[in-house]
This record gives C-alpha cells, structure tokens and sequence, in this order.
C-alpha cells in the first residue's frame, strides 16, 4: 500500500464539481506535483488534503492510517501557503517556534530544532526579525520552517515559489529540492508552472478540470505525452492533426491516429537515420536566449522549432529551409 | 508651489468660525466677570474650584465613566469574539451584521427612547440596564467595522488556517495570532464607542432622567444656573475627548509605522512611543 493514498475524492462548489473522482497515490520521501491551469483542483485537493476543505466522498489515508476525517492538527500535514500566512506580531523565532510551542515541547527540545531549521534555511540573522522586515524570498524560508520543525510525514506546499520573481524563484526551487532531499521529505507541490514541476519533481500528476490528465515522471510526461490537454500544456509542443501534418509530410493519410505532437527541438538541419523532410518558410524568428525559436509556414500552417543559439545564425527571415524529423519523434495522441 | 491669498483667508474664516465659540467657552469659564467688557475683567479658578468640590459632578462624572466603560467593556467582548466568528467561519451571515449596523442609523432616538420605554415598563428592569442595552446596540457599527477592518488587514482567514494546520487549537490560534494583530484596531473602536456614549444625551434623558444624573445631564442642569460653571463642563469635557482622541491617533498611527519599523507586540508600545523610536 502506498504512503498516501488518495481514494475517489470529489468535491462539488456551488454545483459546480472541481474534482471529480480523484485517485492518486504516491510514496514516502517523493517530491509529487500537482500541475495544472488555474481553476483546475489543484488547491482544492491540495487544501482536502490537510484537512482545511471537506471533501464530498472519499477517503485519504497516510502512512497505512485512515485520516479522512481528522481534523488538520492531528493529520501531521504540514502546510506552506501561497500568501505564506507568517504571524506578524512574532519574530521569525517565534514563527518557527509556534508549532512546537503548541504541542507543547520543552523549550531545550524547541531551541534545538528551531536553531537547525534556521541554519538549514539559510536564516540566520534574522532570529529577531518580524516578517514585514523580511524580502519575499526570505518570508517563503520562514513559511517552509515553520512547517518543516514539526517533522510532518507530508509537507504540502501551495505555489509557495509563485509570488517570487524569476531568479530567486529558481534558486528558491533547487534548496528546496536539496532540503526535500537532505530530510527526505515527502513533499506535495502545487503549481502551475510547468517548468518548476520538471525542474524539482520526482513525480507530476497534471490535472486538468478535476481530473488527472497524466500522471508520471517528468521524463515521462515529456517524451510521452498522453493526451492533447497534456500535450498542450507541457513545453511548447507543436500538435497537429492528420491532415495540418499532411501539408508537411506527403503521405501520412494511411497513419493511425487523427492527432500528433511533435516537440520543436526535436528538429535538426542535418539528416540523422530515418527522417522526414519537413520544408517551410520561415516567418518568425525570436530569440530566447539559449535557444532561437523559428516559425515555420507551409500552406497557412505553422510549426514551431527550436534551435540551440550558434553565434553565427544561419537561418534568415523568409528563407525557405528544410529540418528533418525523426520518425518516433511524431509522437501520436489521440 | 505659491498659493493665491484668497486661499488663505477662506481657511482663516472657517478656523475662526470654529474656533470662536471654543475660546469664548474658555475664557468665560475663567472669567470672573464678562458682561460690559470686550475682553473678561478678570481672570479667577473660582467655577473650577466650585465644579470639583460640587459631589453632584463628581457623581455624575462617575456614572457617565462607569456606563460608558461598562457598555463598551460588554460590547467589546460580546461584538469581537462575534464578528470574529462570522468573518472566519461564516461569512454568509455576514450581511445579517451589516443590516444591524446600518438600523441604529436609521431609528431616531426620540422614537427609540419612546419605544424602549414601551416595550420594557411592563417588565420590573432598571431603566439603566436599557439604556445600556440600546447604548451597547449604537456601539455595534464602530465596534463591527474596527473588527472586520483589523481581520481583513492581516488577512486571519488564512492565519487562522496557517495556526489550525501548526497543531494550534481554534481557541489557541485565535487567542496567540489573531488577538494580537487587531488589538490596535480593537482599541479604536473601543475608545470611539466609549467617547460617544460618554456624550450622550437624549437616552439618558429620557428614559432615566435626572434620577440617574450623568455629565450630560448635570451640564444641561447648569446651563440655567451659571454659564460659567456649564463652561467649566464643557472644558472638562473638552478636554478629556483631546485625550481620548490623542489615543485614538497613537494607535492608529503607530499600527502605520508597525509595518515598517519593528516594535514589540504587546499594546502598552502605544503609550511607549519614545522606545519605538529607538527600535526602529
């Protein structure tokens, strides 16, 4: 039996149902995701989870122990909010030290945990600090602190990375991962960035309106993905049907399926094995950085490739080329 | 940027026009004799000595403490936990509170005294715990609003949450987080409350009378007697709303600065602002 299980869980907002049967399992010490547009579930479950919603139906169990209708203080869920929800008349000390305080530890068992979790955190410093005086990159460490003292079996964490800007988000995402692994912690993230979800996850499940859309690892989820919805979400995929793929692929009208993905670096200028052509017009060039991103059309359709940046770019606006694709990089969804 | 000069004496008039009244009070309470004169003939404390060695005031300022206090005491711990609980946990009843708040405004209070006295000589209650009844319904707006206003601020829906999944009590979380936060807030309510029942007149007067004589009251008596001892009240009076109000404004100002500097939590900092000073 898995460390959590999540059993039919359904939950039904002013008639509306935001999850609908929802099954998931995952085991002790991963780093799960849950990964979706807004409004797709993902908080809700996340909030069923530490027992701050009430489910319709179904049950959750943790750690072989039924804790469906417990309340949140006794689930041993620990909880990282996306507003971070720090008290403000208390210092980060006195933050961190809450939840000890409250199950009543002695003060030397509270110092000692409280001293390792700041140093693990990178806070030290600002012991004495109230919230309001901290960055926002420095409040997210108080919030995942906070919960991580308490040795909860699951951390569930609500896009705690969201309201950062870029770079410390990303810094922010990799000591998080490093944290996760250091206690081997079983963590729940949600967000809705896809690329924070490949970067840290050992496992994703996508959802999409209520339902998993696909679930599996990041490698996983993007060689293979399951669906158009999926296919859509994840990286910039180019999805085609039957007939859109014709106008660049000659003879693809005896294929099995009506849909197919195809990633934009999947592309390449020199023929490798058994490939197709694929020739087009080039109308868009942007660059990304590390990657330049070309549009090319043929007959009113457009795909979308990306080629790693070489200081000398050979391809020009309205210039027609020809890429070649490997056969199981069209990869067939529906 | 030069402001034109008419700007200056337009605001100069109304200052006068405020202000006039108030300094005449003043002086005439001072005054020994001011009738033929433009300014008063002399100077004397002589209706200050006579209003604090007259027991009739003393009482009267008794009581108006002790019901003006006592009211807003109840209605602090009955409305907070109260509106608390809507917030937090049934913001759908909200709208029932706000109606309430709004139908104090809209009785007058001749027809309220006529109506409480109607509605409660059939029971054997004292006339002061209905005043203090319909005084402590008055209070519910500014109470209401200070509350809401102080949990929307810290957002204590979610710290509230935050405490619940720590392990804390409802009771614990809301005792250690959210109490803290909107004491300041609390504080105003409470001081405004106090300061507009300590004023009131016309619910005293008639449903209790002068069998229960409060300032208000004891003020309306002399007006007919001596307008320099009503003077005298009225500076008395004057004096402790600047307190009041000088209150009001360290604890709202000093919730501003909370947000940037760093003062310690405990309320007593609102009096301490010399520390805070320091600390930040």
């Amino acid at each position: 039996m898995s460390y959590v299980a999540i059993k039919n869980i359904r939950k039904t907002f002013n008639d509306q149902t935001v999850l609908h049967d929802i099954e998931l399992s995952f085991e002790k010490g991963e780093l799960v995701t849950l990964l979706g547009p807004s409004g797709c579930g993902k908080s809700t479950l996340l909030r069923i989870l530490a027992g701050l919603t009430r489910q319709d139906s179904g049950t959750i169990s943790l750690d072989g122990k039924d804790i469906t209708n417990l309340k949140p203080k006794a689930r041993e869920i620990g909880m990282v909010f996306q507003s971070y929800a720090l008290f403000p008349n208390m210092t980060v000390l006195e933050n961190i030290s809450f939840g000890l305080k409250m199950k009543k530890e002695d003060s030397q068992t509270i110092k000692n945990k409280v001293a390792r979790m700041i140093e693990l955190t990178g806070l030290e410093g600002k012991e004495n600090s109230y919230p309001r005086e901290l960055s926002g990159g420095q409040q997210q460490r108080v919030a995942l602190a906070r919960s991580l003292v308490m040795e909860p079996k699951v951390l569930l964490l609500d896009e705690p990375l969201s309201a950062l800007d870029a770079q410390i988000r990303k810094k922010l995402q990799q000591q998080l991962r490093t944290i996760q692994r250091e206690l081997k912690m079983t963590m729940v993230l949600v967000t809705h960035d896809q690329e924070e979800a490949m970067a840290i996850s050992d496992r994703i499940f996508i959802l999409n309106q209520g339902r998993i859309a696909q679930q599996g690892t990041p490698n996983e989820i993007y060689a293979r993905p399951a669906n158009e919805f999926v296919a859509g979400f994840i990286g910039n995929y180019n999805v085609l049907t039957k007939e859109e793929l014709a106008r660049f692929i000659p003879n693809v009208a005896n294929w099995s399926h009506s849909i197919y993905a195809i990633r934009p670096e999947a592309f390449t200028l020199k023929k490798d094995g058994k490939s197709y052509e694929i020739t087009g017009l080039i109308n868009q060039v942007s660059m990304l950085g590390n990657i330049t991103r070309y549009t090319i059309q043929n007959d009113k359709m457009t795909m979308m490739i990306d080629q790693l940046h070489q200081t000398q770019s050979t391809l020009q606006e309205n210039e027609s080329r020809t890429f070649f694709l490997r056969e199981e990089d069209i990869i067939p969804i529906a | 940027m030069k402001r034109p000069f008419y700007h200056y004496v337009t605001i100069g008039i109304v200052v006068l026009y405020l202000i006039i009244p108030l300094l005449g009070t003043f002086l005439y309470s001072f005054a020994t004799e001011w009738n033929h004169t433009v300014l008063p003939e002399g100077l004397s404390f002589e209706w200050y000595q006579r209003l604090f060695s007259d027991s009739r005031f003393i009482d009267a300022f008794i009581r108006s403490l002790l019901i003006s206090l006592g009211t807003t005491a109840i209605a602090v711990l009955i409305i907070v936990p109260t509106v608390c609980a809507v917030i937090l946990y049934a913001p759908k009843l909200e709208k029932y509170i706000q109606a309430i708040t709004v139908m104090t405004y809209a009785i007058p209070g001749i027809i309220l005294a006529v109506g409480l006295i109607r509605s409660y000589s059939d029971f054997q209650l004292s006339k002061i715990l209905i005043v203090m009844g319909a005084y402590f319904v008055c209070v519910i707006p500014y109470m209401y609003q200070g509350t809401r206003n102080s949990l929307r601020n810290i957002n204590g829906a979610a710290l509230m949450e935050a405490a619940e999944v720590l392990g804390a009590s409802r009771w614990g979380a809301f005792r250690h987080v959210i109490v803290p936060n909107i004491i300041p807030g609390i504080l105003v309510s409470a001081l405004l409350s106090f300061s507009i029942l300590f004023g009131e007149f016309v619910l005293i007067n008639m449903i209790v009378g002068t069998r229960f004589e409060t300032v208000q009251l004891y003020l309306f008596a002399q007006t007919s007697k001596s307008g320099h001892m009503a003077s005298a009240i009225v500076v008395c009076y004057f004096v402790l709303m600047a307190l009041i109000t000088a209150l009001i404004i360290k604890a709202t100002s000093s919730r501003k600065t909370k947000k940037r500097a760093a003062p310690k939590k405990t309320w007593f900092k609102l009096t301490l602002p010399k520390k805070e000073a320091v600390k930040s």
